[in-house]
């Protein structure tokens, strides 16, 4: 009797919670049914447009807010949004945009052009600490504005008035920022020099706007720092007020995200299904296991380790059926189209597994400094030894025995065809012969011990390749580079793997002789790569300083004809690619995603890899098995 | 003895914070720090450090006790009471909200598992242990053997594969029904299962070599009697001992089966929590889970005074 109490009250705490987690989720609204399901890789960080840096937050972005213009996702040229595509000014300075008429914000107040000016100012004031605010720096006076704000809140002491300095800024930003509200639906956006992309960069999640009422009820002014701080709980079911083609009825915590239709959107007939859940799965393995069972439409990121196995799958797939599939291209069908009319995979292929070309690149640094951190002489100062180290490298050899994606190789940084316009130079390839060359030029050569010395006798020293544990694939690159090195150069290479928050570190602290590295692009201009070589960027961890690059960047930034500006461009990525390398470019990176061909429509194969979820429609086809409790299918579809 | 005990917890909890905030705080990296490549202007990263108070360990330590415990709020400096702050990496949530969807999700799983592992264990250990050396003896010892060997991660993915992918007659992960409960509660319970087994068999061995058992035949009770009501009793005792602790791991050591099942409970989010640095919540998390085995394991001592009031505690 006695013993039966223990379990009793086990049972009891069993139910107890189970029913207090029910109560939450029937609380969150319960009962909703999903047109579109996708897998998230992880939490979204932010809902908080002027707070994003990630891919999956900027694509929820593009869901529930709508900025002034936005990209078409099939070529990435500018398309009208919330206003219509602007009137631009003659010395292409003044941009106006007109709103939409019927704009609404999704509790049916009206998208007013005084919402935008609160938004660019939020994104511009240093306070709100909006990782993009460079980016809206193009605008006449807002870097001052940034920097004066900055300035001010820096040296401002307890008791001096908070309250002033705010009006004051308020009334500076008014006065000096070109972001003007003409009327509540016209807004004249005033540049400090003409942008050729100044529009692209306007559909950047910065720029769109957010519901002042809603913002500023968690937003207050610190009396003891003189800085505005916002609290971010307005980003969350039933608080979140947003402007787009979606509204957030659900978020929970590292479960799901669930969007219904904006009732006010004032473009309902471009949103192609009624409701979209974005369910999180952090393991690689189990999102994949998960879209496999049939519990979602979309996988956007597949990173396990067997993606390659996958993808080999589906090359035999196609192979097999290449005839076919190529008299359907021949038709005029798309991929996707084809695919899906080709019989039905056997064991051992398949047709679900996609990879597309991104808007970012793989590469390895050199730590361009003269000395390194303990102060040993750093051998990579040298541009002839940097030269003679991308020439040793077989990239092709990576991507094929390594990698295994096959990624497109690249030799300079921008990724060719992903700006129109832009024609990506070559950088130095793969040239054994020569590279040996450069390294005897650059005073190294074999000693008759086979040590590899300059005039002065010393050896050259262990080159330490700097890579992160948590990337595996990143090791294995490691690796080959340290095969190929040793083998062409006659070189001694040693790996150090550490976590992502030493690398970090140890990257800006310039810790490292060769460090690997990933940049995505953000705008469609080539200067989103390109800024990474200016001797003052942030991001310049290599500490590569070229007066004749930064001089190029000055001089294309204030060229006014655009074909002119890509030239100098061109020729700036050509100077760093074939003289100086402070980084050895390897690769274009690619995009690993899940669907069934056929099965979801408006997807984007567009290098620059956003997705409008309002785009995207499963097909009647298809059958998502429910994964949450809440999230019924339609009968219709389960049938 | 339990006033004693009740009093000692807050200076417990103290110990508690003090030690991991000191760990914590010596993590390397900084929680503001979002992407690997893409950097905040300095003046943004200081305006931030500022406003989360990151900017010294001292204000950070006392800020955050006297917002965690109350204090802040009986004096009147806070507006609400036990406020764990927001986290530093998933700024649009509260650590209290963050804490408040994922701890009913461990405690079920974490319950369900040991509820599990005790029918599973407790069976195969009477079993075994009535008959040992017999052929059904060396069979539950292997099995317990195999749960105790195998890691989580290599039963957990089998499982996954055969019952979702194969079959298709589990979904793959997510949470809310009993149905999505099946398998992690399962794979989380087989470890501790084997070792309840293991217990319960030597329990029983020595049980029933035991004089009383003798006693209890010789007066011609019925043999299920004797092992259910007679022997068992007593054999459970360590089991009962181990359970505190077991309920404990189930609760907090769910990591891997959360990650496996995407099952959105607080492991994760303890491991996340300690590799982005993210300070609010690793200290959330601690407190509330210290709090919770330390209540735990005094229930454990007052349930086996209950069951055997020999013991004093």
């Amino acid at each position: 009797m006695r013993l039966l109490v223990p379990l009793l009250l086990l049972a009891f705490i069993l139910l107890l919670v189970l029913w207090l987690d029910g109560r939450g989720t029937a609380a969150a609204g319960g009962g909703a049914e999903a047109d579109l399901v996708i897998i998230n890789r992880g939490d979204v960080f932010t809902l908080d447009p002027q707070r994003m840096t990630y891919l999956k937050d900027f694509r929820m972005a593009y869901a529930l807010y709508e900025g002034l213009v936005r990209w078409n996702l099939d070529d990435y040229s500018v398309e009208p949004a919330a206003a219509a595509l602007p009137a631009i000014s003659e010395d292409g300075l003044r941009y106006t945009f007109t709103i939409v008429s019927d704009a609404k914000w999704s509790n049916g107040d009206a998208l007013t052009a005084d919402d935008f000016v609160y938004a660019f100012r939020r994104a511009l004031l240093p306070d709100s600490a909006s990782y993009y605010s460079s980016v809206l720096f193009v605008i006449a006076g807002a870097r001052e504005f940034f920097d004066w704000r900055a300035a001010r809140t820096s040296v401002f002491r307890a008791g001096d008035d908070a309250g002033e300095l705010w009006r004051e800024t308020l009334a500076r930003f008014d006065e000096t920022v070109g972001v003007k509200a003409i009327d509540s639906r016209t807004l004249e956006i005033t540049l400090a020099q003409p942008v050729p992309y100044f529009l692209d960069m306007l559909c950047m999640t910065v720029a769109m706007p957010v519901h002042p009422p809603t913002v500023e009820q968690w937003t207050s002014l610190n009396a003891s720092t003189g800085r505005i701080e916002q609290r971010h709980e307005w980003c969350k079911a039933g608080r979140l007020v947003s402007n787009g083609p979606y509204q957030l009825e659900r978020w929970r915590f590292k479960r799901d995200i669930l969007l219904v239709r904006n009732p006010h959107y004032h473009a309902p007939e471009i949103v192609q299904s009624d409701s979209v859940l974005a369910i999180t799965i952090d393991d690689a393995n189990t999102a994949v296991l998960a879209f496999e069972a049939g519990a979602a439409d979309w996988l956007g990121d597949v990173t396990t380790e067997y993606d390659a196995d996958m993808l080999a799958q589906r090359s035999a797939y196609i192979e097999k059926h290449r005839e076919a599939m190529n008299a359907m291209l021949a038709r005029g069908m798309s991929l996707d189209e084809a695919l899906a009319a080709l019989p039905a995979p056997q064991r051992g292929e398949r047709r679900n597994v996609h990879v597309t070309p991104s808007f970012g690149t793989a590469f390895y640094s050199f730590n361009c400094r003269p000395t390194l951190r303990n102060g040993r002489v750093n051998p990579f100062a040298d541009a002839g030894v940097r030269r003679a180290f991308v020439l040793a490298t077989d990239r092709e050899s990576i991507v094929r025995n390594v990698t295994r994606l096959n990624e497109p190789v690249q030799t300079a940084l921008v990724p060719p065809g992903s700006i129109a316009g832009y024609r990506s130079p070559e950088g130095l390839g793969y040239d054994p012969q020569r590279a040996r060359e450069e390294l005897r030029t650059a005073g190294w050569s074999h000693s008759p011990t086979g040590a590899l010395m300059n005039e002065q006798g010393e050896t050259f020293p262990i080159v330490e390749i700097l890579w992160t544990t948590n990337t595996p694939r990143f090791g294995w690159i490691s690796l080959e580079l340290k095969a190929q090195w040793e083998r062409v150069l006659g070189v001694q290479v040693e790996l150090r793997g550490v976590d992502t928050r030493f690398y970090r570190e140890d990257l800006r602290n310039g810790n490292f002789m060769v460090a690997r590295g990933t940049w995505y692009g953000d705008y469609g201009d080539p200067t989103t790569f390109l800024n990474l070589f200016h001797s003052e960027d942030g991001n310049n961890h290599r500490r590569y300083a070229s007066e004749l690059v930064d001089d190029l960047l000055a001089r294309a930034a204030a060229e006014r004809e655009p074909a002119a500006r890509l030239r100098l461009l061109e020729e700036c990525e050509r100077h760093v690619f074939q003289q100086d390398v402070p980084m050895l470019v390897l690769y274009q990176l690619v995009q690993v995603s899940m669907h069934e061909p056929g099965e979801l429509t408006g997807l984007s194969a567009h290098p620059r890899m956003m997705q409008y979820y309002w785009r995207m429609k499963r097909s009647n086809a298809r059958n998502v098995l429910a994964f949450h409790l809440f999230c019924k299918v339609k009968s219709d579809t389960c049938m | 003895m339990l006033i004693r005990r009740l009093i000692q917890l807050p200076f417990i909890l103290l110990v508690i914070y003090t030690i991991t905030f000191a760990l914590a705080w010596l993590i390397p990296g900084d929680p503001l720090q979002q992407d690997e490549s893409r950097q905040p202007p300095p003046e943004i990263a200081r305006a931030m450090r500022e406003q989360y108070r990151l900017d010294s360990p001292w204000t950070f330590y006392w800020d955050y006790l006297g917002n965690a415990t109350g204090v802040k709020w009986l004096v009147g400096a806070h507006d609400r009471p036990f406020d764990l702050g927001p986290s530093l990496r998933h700024e649009n949530w509260s650590v209290n909200e963050i804490l408040a969807a994922g701890l009913p999700v461990s405690l079920t799983l974490g319950f369900s598992a040991i509820l599990i592992a005790c029918v599973i264990g407790i069976t195969a250990g009477v079993i075994g242990g009535v008959r040992p050396g017999s052929l059904t003896d060396f069979a539950t010892l292997l099995i317990a053997l195999v749960g105790i060997s195998l890691p989580t991660f290599v039963i957990g993915s089998a499982l996954l594969v055969v019952f979702s992918v194969q079959l298709g007659v589990l979904p793959v992960g997510g949470w809310g029904e009993l149905r999505h409960m099946a398998l992690p509660a399962l794979t989380l319970s087989l470890p501790f299962a084997a070792y309840i087994a293991r217990l319960t068999r030597f329990g029983m061995i020595e049980q029933m070599s035991a004089d009383y058992i003798r006693t209890a035949r010789a007066k011609g009770l019925p043999e299920r009697t004797v092992i259910l009501k007679h022997a068992l009793k007593n054999a459970f005792l360590p089991v009962l001992s181990y359970l505190g602790p077991a309920a404990a791991a189930a609760m907090t050591g769910s990591f891997v089966v959360e990650v496996v099942f995407a099952v959105p409970g607080i492991g994760t989010h303890f491991v996340d929590a300690v590799l982005s640095k993210d300070l609010t919540l690793i200290m959330g998390v601690v407190l509330v889970y210290s709090t919770l085995l330390i209540v735990l394991n005094l229930a454990v001592d007052v349930l086996y005074r209950w069951v055997d009031p020999r013991i004093q505690m």
